[in-house]
């Protein structure tokens, strides 16, 4: 029967030395982060998710260096998603030159049953017009499924905020998909 | 369909693969070359330092290696020829033996 071990025996492992201990907690999350990534460095093409698994690679290799000074190694998940943000924030600027350039790969993509390729656009579109905050809990609770609290410590703000990030952000984002606006 | 069961429709759509080893030998590789790196940059202070003494002890060590030299180049020679030898051997008997 295999062993499983929790997150934190993985970090107390890794910590020690152990290589294999580290790629274990980068399979087990590297979904999370990748997929926190690519919302958080908008678009769905083929360059901006290379650019965003790039830039999951380089939060894990952080992790790794810097893997002594995480506290809780049971949060190892959201510790690695504050790395992932602060590697997303920097590198922002440049990727929004490269979204357009995918606009029109993501017209070609294939959508979901039922759902029009324009609603890929707009849903894209409208990711990336949300603020950095929201666009984090949003792509954290609503796209990856986080509860709140581990979003509030992931991401470093008060619950409150994050709550009312996820509202906001939310509302905007079925406007665009034709919903009503609450904003 | 609603605008809320698109966008949950469209982020499900979009959600990355639970196992990638491609990725996943991608992360080991940058680590080991952060790894082998590190080691080297480790290693500079001492090569520094060995560097430094050995600069300093260079009147000492120039004198005893002009004294020591004229014995130790027949020693050093014979030890060449044998391990060479030795290391020769050991390769033809290996690709013999498979053969």
């Amino acid at each position: 029967m295999a062993l499983i071990l929790s997150d934190a025996d993985l970090v107390t492992a890794a910590v020690a030395g152990s290589d294999a201990a580290y790629a274990r907690l980068v399979a087990r999350h590297q979904a999370a982060v990748r997929g926190f990534l690519r919302r958080m460095l908008g678009g769905t093409g083929l360059a901006a998710a290379a650019e965003a698994d790039d830039l999951a690679q380089e939060t894990f290799v952080t992790g790794w260096r810097s893997l002594r000074a995480l506290k809780d190694p049971s949060g190892v998940r959201a510790w690695l998603c504050g790395i992932a943000r602060r590697k997303a924030r920097d590198r922002q600027r440049s990727l929004r030159r490269a979204a357009t350039r995918d606009g029109s790969w993501l017209e070609a993509a294939s959508v979901p049953q039922g759902v029009q390729p324009e609603d890929r656009l707009a849903l894209t579109a409208a990711m990336a017009a949300l603020p950095e905050d929201v666009r984090a809990c949003v792509a954290l609770c609503l796209a990856e499924g986080w509860s709140h609290g581990e979003a509030a410590l992931a991401l470093d703000l008060p619950l409150g905020t994050v709550k009312s990030h996820i509202a906001r952000g939310r509302a905007r984002l079925l406007a665009a998909l034709g919903g009503p606006d609450d904003t | 369909m609603t605008p809320e069961q698109k966008m949950t429709a469209l982020f499900a759509a979009e959600t990355v693969p639970a196992r990638d080893y491609a990725f996943q030998a991608e992360v080991v590789a940058r680590i080991a070359r952060h790894r082998a790196w590190a080691s080297v940059l480790s290693l500079v202070p001492w090569l520094i330092a060995v560097t430094a003494g050995l600069w300093g002890l260079q009147p000492v060590i120039g004198a005893a290696a002009d004294q020591v030299g004229p014995v130790l180049v027949p020693v050093a020679m014979t030890l060449t020829l044998v391990g060479g030898s030795l290391m020769a051997a050991l390769w033809l008997t290996r690709r013999l033996g498979r053969a």
